[in-house]
């Protein structure tokens, strides 16, 4: 078991200071580990508020986020975090910005850079190594950004719509890429996305939020065989079902 | 194309060009103006050959960037460690906000009377003026570059585990370095200013020394040189800043 999540609650103050939002209304959910579970649903639906709870980036009002058992109160290196706007050190060049983790962690930084030219190797990126992150393209920036992340391997990988920003090809690489390495580990991901075909293709569970307050609406068990082909009927259908759940559930 | 390129560059000469060619037919040749009031460009041309081969206007150049970059150095230090902790800790900011704006605007160079009660004449009381100086701009601009770091680097650091320290020093700092570096861009610009003043009043030496004792001795072209002086290192030193900023990328 990694997160259990008991009746949480969270609401902001909007920017004009007069009302109340209500982002997330009474979750529970667990989440067990080595699953690679996606959160979807339509915009302003929570799900992104959740995962930053889950990494202590902010604090639930009502409820408890624990994280093998043990009370989520700050951010953690157990939890890496992939954002979905660019975060790299725009300073640091990218074999830094990957050892980046690994020398706040005091490691040797010979065999930190070892490493990281391994990683950098299996994404295509060993000649990028000495570049700056406004040298490279959206897909780069974003391929480093996650091998800094999975480089310190934390057991669990939290991501918010890492790909969003980037073209379908580069996208549906990336994804592959991204089981290719969790299946390989051992380790917990879950993927915030509002593309339900990505999350067709990646998770094992998909969990469905409904719009404010929310909600989680329903947990799809996802059990399309891997490798997945986005091509068959039976994924088509089994997208075109979670679909149609959110559908729903704008219509309210 | 090379013309076009050369003219580009030589164009920004004609004005003062001409305005040297006015000022020839003026002082020296139609003598208006009588040289103790202020002289022709023969005579300022005749000063500096004469400052810079006694040395004495390279002792003034040295004698006054020695306490500049002094000035500026001891203001950096501060400005920047003090700028990053208040920038960091909001309470900290407030606990010294009022303080900050209220002695913000107070000029440098109305410090000059306690600079001179607390330092006597020499270099450490223009050194204090210039520091004066310097400090706001550099604290002030180094406060706005930690408030306008990216908060997906903060978070993403957080992630890593880093201690608040290392948050200061590996990523608030670098963050910030851009806006530092404009901080010392009009840091730089206004000790100059200062440092001349401190040496017109509280030195007994540099180049705003220079220019005030050559004109009570009507030695008025000296005061010019030491004036252009002035003039050419601000241009290199905004120069040798601009260079820098083109540097940082990010």
């Amino acid at each position: 078991m990694t997160f259990e999540i008991e009746n949480v609650s969270k609401s902001y103050i909007s920017k004009n200071g007069k009302e109340k939002i209500v982002a997330l209304e009474n979750i529970n959910l667990t989440i067990e580990t080595g699953k690679f579970v996606c959160f979807v649903g339509p915009s302003g639906c929570g799900k992104t508020t959740l995962l930053r709870l889950m990494e202590g980036f902010e604090f639930p009002d009502e409820g408890t986020v624990k994280d093998d058992g043990e009370l989520v109160t700050k951010p953690s290196r157990e939890r890496g975090f992939i954002f979905q706007d660019y975060s790299l050190f725009p300073w640091l060049n990218v074999l830094d910005n990957v050892i980046f983790g690994l020398n706040i962690a005091g490691k040797p930084v010979e065999e930190s850079k070892e490493k990281a030219y391994k990683y950098l190797d299996a994404v295509g990126l060993r000649d990028f190594a000495t570049k700056y992150p406004h040298e490279l393209s959206g897909g780069m920036k974003q391929r480093v950004a996650i091998i800094r992340s999975i480089i310190n391997e934390s057991k669990t990988l939290l991501m918010d719509e890492p790909f969003s920003a980037l073209d379908v090809q580069t996208k549906h690489k990336l994804e592959e890429q991204l089981v290719s390495n969790w299946r390989r580990n051992d380790r917990t991901i879950i993927f915030v996305t509002h593309d339900v075909e990505e999350a067709a293709f990646l998770s094992d569970e998909i969990v469905v939020f409904s719009r404010r307050p929310g909600r989680i609406k329903k947990v799809y068990k996802n059990d399309l065989p891997r490798p997945r082909d986005r091509s068959t009927y039976e994924f088509q259908d089994f997208v075109n079902e979670v679909t149609d759940q959110i559908d729903e559930s704008e219509d309210d | 194309m090379t013309e076009i390129k050369l003219y580009d560059k030589l164009d920004v000469l004609i004005l003062p060009v001409i305005l040297i060619i006015i000022w020839y037919i003026i002082c020296d040749l139609l003598m208006l103006i009588p040289s103790y009031m202020f002289p022709g460009p023969i005579e300022v041309v005749n000063s500096f050959i004469n400052l810079l081969v006694s040395g004495k206007l390279l002792k003034d150049i040295i004698d006054t960037l020695y306490k500049v970059f002094l000035g500026l150095f001891l203001a950096a230090v501060v400005g920047i460690s003090l700028g990053i902790i208040l920038g960091w800790s909001r309470r900290l900011e407030r606990l010294c906000s009022l303080i900050i704006s209220v002695l913000r605007p107070i000029p440098p160079i109305a410090w000059i009377p306690f600079s001179i009660l607390w330092f006597g004449i020499g270099t450490a009381p223009a050194v204090f003026i210039i520091f004066l100086g310097c400090v706001f701009p550099i604290l002030v601009s180094t406060i706005d570059g930690v408030h306008r770091t990216r908060g997906v680097l903060i978070e993403a650091a957080q992630s890593f585990g880093v201690s608040n320290l290392q948050m200061l020093t590996e990523v608030i700092l670098p963050a910030t370095v851009p806006y530092i570096v404009s901080g010392l861009k009009v840091g730089i610009g206004i000790a100059l200013m200062c440092t001349i003043a401190g040496e017109m009043i509280g030195s007994s030496s540099g180049i705003g020394y220079r220019i005030l004792t050559s004109t009570s001795l009507f030695d008025t072209g000296s005061t010019v040189v030491g004036m252009l002086v002035i003039g050419v290192i601000g241009i290199i030193f905004d120069y040798i800043f601009t260079k820098i900023q083109e540097q940082i990328f990010w």
